[in-house]
């Protein structure tokens, strides 16, 4: 089969905003840098195109519509996966496994920026009828004329109807973190050193927007949000954009380029449901179960010399990293704490500073991560270069309310 | 920069600024349906288990989503409207990322004779009791009072 091959990668500046850039602007950045890495023009070369994006984070209706212009793609094939990047690289994948495709470019991005009501839309997939309503007043006039609808927005039946008193989504991560940390006895200190490092990676990667020399005690004293989750607990969102090109293994020798190989990638979504969902990365456990196998990986934590995991909350980073089975319960903490998870650890874990030290880039998470690893596995990565590596995983999950997550494997040698 | 406070308001900024009208009316369902219209009535919840692996799921479903069979009529449960806090948090921001003027405890609650948990307001003097195992009830609006939504279960205490 098809082997395939990463053989190009751009991505633009990561910031906490980007008034200056329109987002197609932004894209078209990434993606022209992509293109000019690989060495291949998109209006001739590139057989199809993919972006993952979410029609409400956007701010769009049918967002794929307004996608070919700016990544070169108008009158080719090209799609959108409402997803995140991982599950776009899946699909880019298997389209050239499948010889259909040889080159295929695919570009996840957040601008976040322009959404002012990020809390409400991310409430909005909750679900609607047994959920959604629990965070306080949801109900708003309605603006639509129906008559079976008063103009006014209905009296909530307890407490204030003032939208100031809609509890943010994010609680969900403090329910989650206080059975992470009774079930692995790992301690709310130990999280905050997750913080403490990937800050302090961040300064090495020039694109990271978050980096900061803090200690343990600033992440302890700052605000309880959703306790345990603290302020500090929390990855900033950011804007950012990120275009990986993909080409089957005959292509990139055509094209004379030094490959990166995609081995193995897995995703998988958990039920929606709060009520019988697990609090336990289920999502990743699968997922990598699916990647390992595809990459022919039997010892993950010998075999893998460099991850890059969600972090979007501090105990996410540990969290995924015993469910990728890359240590046991309750064991990533001290993994953490001998060293292990840090530049020049055994284990490496988010070197470019994670989401804590880039910023949760939302849908584009799955591609900034992947870009980490490639650059490390180029040997590209100046000051936080990891020596001698060979394998890398990257991590993503599609954050607060889901339960979906995704693993692509990326090797030096072809499998 | 490497201050952990960011200037974020890209509203300061040449812009355009626009909304979206998106005003849905979500259907219950069938089981949605069955499940308000008993606790219009009742001051217990309905479950239902499923045929095969005897699940019991709260809210109750039409479908078993681990062995993908129907979970008929007579398969459906009356449980108590309790249970036992299985995660707690106290949440004190708001969707707008600011100050709640009250901090508001939720949990997750597992349903007395059910394999599901709930999401509820936890309605206490003390925010920062550790309430892990703690046994509540749900307090629901008088019966007159009742529309047969969510907002039905006021609290649980
Ligand atoms: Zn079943």
């Amino acid at each position: 089969m098809n082997k395939v091959c990463v053989i190009g990668v751009g991505h633009t500046d990561f910031n906490s905003m980007t008034p200056d850039m329109e987002w197609k602007e932004f894209m078209y950045e990434a993606c022209q840098k992509a293109y000019v890495d690989a060495g291949i023009d998109p209006r001739k070369d590139v057989d199809s195109f993919i972006t993952c994006a979410e029609d409400y984070y956007e701010g769009f209706g049918i967002f794929d519509e307004f996608v070919p212009d700016q990544i070169g793609a108008t009158l080719r094939p090209c799609g959108t996966v409402c997803g995140d990047g991982i599950h776009g690289l899946g699909n880019a994948f298997m389209q050239i496994k499948t010889g259909l495709m040889d080159i295929v470019a695919i570009e996840a991005h957040s601008k976040v920026s322009d959404l002012l009501t990020f809390g409400d839309v991310v409430l909005f997939a909750f679900d609607p009828v047994f959920e959604r309503p629990i965070s306080g007043p949801v109900e708003r006039p309605n603006f639509a004329g129906s008559p079976s609808y008063t103009k006014k927005a209905p009296k909530p039946l307890i407490g204030s109807s003032k939208e100031t008193e809609r509890i943010h989504p994010y609680f969900l991560a403090g329910l989650e973190m206080q059975h992470y940390l009774r079930k692995t006895g790992t301690t709310e200190e130990q999280c905050a050193k997750v913080v403490v490092k990937n800050k302090k990676n961040a300064f090495r990667n020039p694109y990271a927007d978050y980096e900061a020399r803090i200690r343990v005690e600033d992440v302890m004293e700052s605000e309880y949000m959703f306790k345990p989750v603290k302020s500090l607990d929390i990855a900033p969102t950011v804007d950012g954009a990120v275009c990986i090109v993909l080409a089957s293994h005959k292509k990139a020798k055509e094209l004379g380029v030094d490959p990166i190989y995609l081995s193995g990638f897995g995703y998988c979504s958990e039920t929606p449901w709060l009520s019988t969902r697990g609090m336990d990365a289920g999502y990743a456990k699968v997922a990598a179960k699916m990647a390992y196998k595809m990459a022919g990986i039997k010892k993950p934590r010998k075999e893998i010399d460099i991850v890059e995991v969600d972090d979007k909350f501090s105990y996410k980073e540990l969290q995924h990293l015993e469910s990728l089975g890359l240590a046991r319960s309750g064991e990533a903490a001290e993994l953490l704490e001998e060293g292990e998870l840090d530049v020049k650890g055994s284990l490496p874990t988010n070197t470019s500073g994670g989401l804590l030290g880039v910023g949760n880039c939302l849908e584009a998470t799955g591609l900034q991560k992947s870009l980490e690893i490639v650059t490390q596995l180029r040997g590209h990565a100046g000051k936080r270069q990891v020596p001698d590596c060979e394998v890398g995983l990257a991590q993503s999950w599609r954050g607060i309310p889901t339960g979906t997550g995704a693993v692509a494997i990326f090797t030096r040698e072809g499998r | 920069m490497t201050f952990l406070e960011k200037q974020s308001d890209p509203t300061s900024f040449m812009h355009w600024r626009g909304d979206m009208q998106a005003d849905y009316l979500y259907t219950n369902g069938v089981a949605g349906n069955r499940f308000f219209a008993h606790l219009k009535k009742k001051d217990t919840f309905l479950a239902s288990r499923c045929p095969q692996c005897k699940k019991v799921f709260m809210p109750p479903r039409m479908f078993c989503e681990d062995c993908f069979c129907d979970i008929p009529d007579k398969a459906w449960i009356e449980v108590p409207a309790r249970g036992t806090v299985r995660v707690w948090t106290v949440a004190t921001i708001n969707a707008h990322g600011k100050k709640l003027k009250e901090p508001k405890v939720i949990a997750l609650i597992d349903i007395d004779k059910t394999d599901s948990a709930m999401l509820g307001i936890i309605k206490t003097k003390n925010p920062d009791k550790d309430l892990f195992g703690q046994k509540v009830k749900a307090v629901l609006r008088p019966k007159k009072k009742r529309e047969g939504t969510l907002k039905d279960i006021l609290y649980f205490e």
